[in-house]
């Protein structure tokens, strides 16, 4: 029986973050998860920054998924006030959060094809990945931090609806043609994935993992869907679910979700509202308190916010989804080999930086 | 076999919580279902949940006016949250990880920033924190860069040269 190190830094992973893993031969008998290298007590801060610039402070919280915390932190300001959001700005905000989870999963999809020694479609994925950075930049004016919400709407409207819908059906045409197939029909993709690492549906659920990670082991939620926010509930999507609970579910799940949010943005431009996008004057926010939540591209994000009527919120909390899924890498890495540990953590879809906060 | 998820898929959440606590108030709001039960059984709570397949979203921790930690358990039911308030009595509440593994990781972050203690665990090992660090930090410095801080700016000053009025 041997004890082996793996972080807080090495080369499979850019963000610190250490698993100790017991093996006897090369099976793994337990894991260790320490995480916190990267704790950079934003709650802390956030009660200590007016509402301003809490916006700003939380948009740090992670860098892929940044748009997912700044509307977060301006939701549950409404929630707590009864602020009212217009129309058009909940359709803005459903096709900003769609391309961030468009950004996310095709980032995972290439890290994972690395991992797995697939550098063609990593290629891919990056290229695809892109086009969704580029889709961002034109819309917001920033390809990360886009500074999109405000309490009461967004700050930026869609000026060129007609250029967002075509660089959507490029990248939906091009996932559908070249990345769909080869993720979920490649023998290599499959021999390397299939009946890696399970999560089963109990575990998934005791664990409280969240996301394409529960999707991807039989688990039917999707924020999205049981309880609509912005405009979802007008909108028509599936939500993949698999039930077989192992790295290639989590593959499948992921690459039929991007065709999912490209056919949620096409169908919100087209719907968006003629209308204001924002209300007016940054609201006063009453003595409140709220817990808010949707689904981001990892899953299930929750802020809970307590207002004492001042310029600074109270208590603002953060539990980010790789905080729910990340513990479950014990369970799922526990049986397996060695060698499978790199794409077990891997599927998790991990971000540290969020976690640790 | 690719499924999709139930539109506003949810449960009898009045049932629920009459099962927990016979009589016991609780109201819904906006953003979910709400109730502060003081004495609520936290390892009778986790049990039902668990018996029930409702997942623990997260724990909140947060201080109460009179110094003490208020815990709110959040439980996804579906189209609502449900929020169950208790009070950490003298710093200590018993743990659930033991019934749901989804309370491990947040019992430990919240006696990293309050202290408190979740009795019934084998150990509390930190998790944000390094193990030199000592337990309590958003408590030991609940004080700290509120005064000195450049956020107390805009409104408060702008209300301050008003004479108070906002």
């Amino acid at each position: 029986m041997s004890k082996i190190p793996l972080g807080p830094f090495h080369p499979a992973l850019e963000e610190p973050y250490k698993i100790e893993v017991t093996c006897t031969g090369e099976t793994i008998s337990d894991a260790e998860i320490t995480v916190g290298f990267n704790f950079r007590g934003i709650e802390w801060l956030a009660e200590r920054k007016n509402y301003t610039q809490g916006i700003a402070l939380l948009e740090r919280v992670c860098g892929i998924c940044s748009n997912v915390h700044t509307m977060m932190f301006c939701r549950a300001v409404e929630s707590i006030g009864e602020i009212e959001v217009p129309e058009r700005a909940k359709y803005i905000r459903v096709v900003m959060a769609e391309a961030e989870r468009l950004h996310s999963h095709l980032l995972w999809a290439g890290v994972a094809c690395n991992l797995i020694g697939f550098e063609t479609l990593f290629m891919t994925c990056f290229s695809l990945r892109e086009q969704v950075m580029d889709l961002l930049e034109s819309i917001s004016g920033n390809r990360v931090n886009y500074a999109m919400n405000r309490p009461g709407g967004v700050n930026r409207d869609i000026t060129d609806p007609a250029s967002v819908l075509a660089a959507v059906r490029a990248i939906a045409d091009a996932t559908a043609k070249q990345l769909i197939p080869i993720m979920t029909t490649d023998p290599t993709v499959r021999a390397r994935c299939a009946g890696v690492g399970i999560l089963t549906r109990e575990d998934a659920i005791a664990y409280g993992a969240v996301g394409p990670m529960a999707r991807a082991s039989g688990v039917t939620t999707d924020i999205r869907k049981s309880a609509p926010y912005e405009a979802y509930g007008q909108l028509s999507f599936d939500v993949p679910v698999l039930p077989d609970g192992d790295v290639y579910a989590r593959i499948v799940v992921r690459a039929l979700e991007i065709l999912e949010s490209c056919k949620i943005i096409e169908q919100a431009i087209e719907m968006m509202p003629v209308g204001p996008i924002a209300g007016g004057l940054f609201p006063t926010v009453p003595v409140g308190e709220a817990c808010v939540r949707i689904e981001a591209p990892r899953g299930e994000v929750v802020y809970y916010m307590a207002s004492n009527g001042t310029d600074m919120p109270a208590r603002v909390r953060v539990r980010t989804p790789t905080f729910a899924n990340m513990p479950t890498a014990r369970v799922m890495a526990i049986g397996q080999g060695l060698s499978d540990l790199a794409l077990i953590q891997a599927s998790i879809d991990p971000c540290y930086s969020c976690t640790d906060r | 076999m690719v499924r999709t998820a139930l539109k506003g898929k949810t449960m009898d959440v009045d049932a629920l919580l009459k099962e927990l606590n016979p009589g016991g108030a609780y109201e819904l709001r906006r953003d979910g279902y709400w109730a502060v039960w003081p004495d609520l059984d936290v390892r009778a709570m986790a049990e039902l949940m668990r018996a029930r397949e409702v997942r623990l979203s997260t724990m909140t921790g947060t201080p109460g006016a009179d110094g003490s930690l208020r815990v709110i358990y959040h439980w996804d039911v579906g189209a609502h949250l449900l929020n169950l308030e208790t009070t950490a009595i003298e710093g200590r509440l018993p743990t659930i990880s033991d019934i749901l593994p989804a309370a491990d990781w947040i019992e430990r972050e919240i006696r990293d920033y309050y202290a408190t203690e979740f009795v019934g665990r084998e150990t509390t090992e930190p998790l944000m924190l390094r193990e030199t660090d000592a337990p309590g930090l958003f408590s030991r410095t609940s004080d700290v860069g509120h005064q000195t801080d450049p956020a107390v700016t805009a409104r408060t000053t702008i209300a301050a040269k008003d004479g108070g009025s906002r």
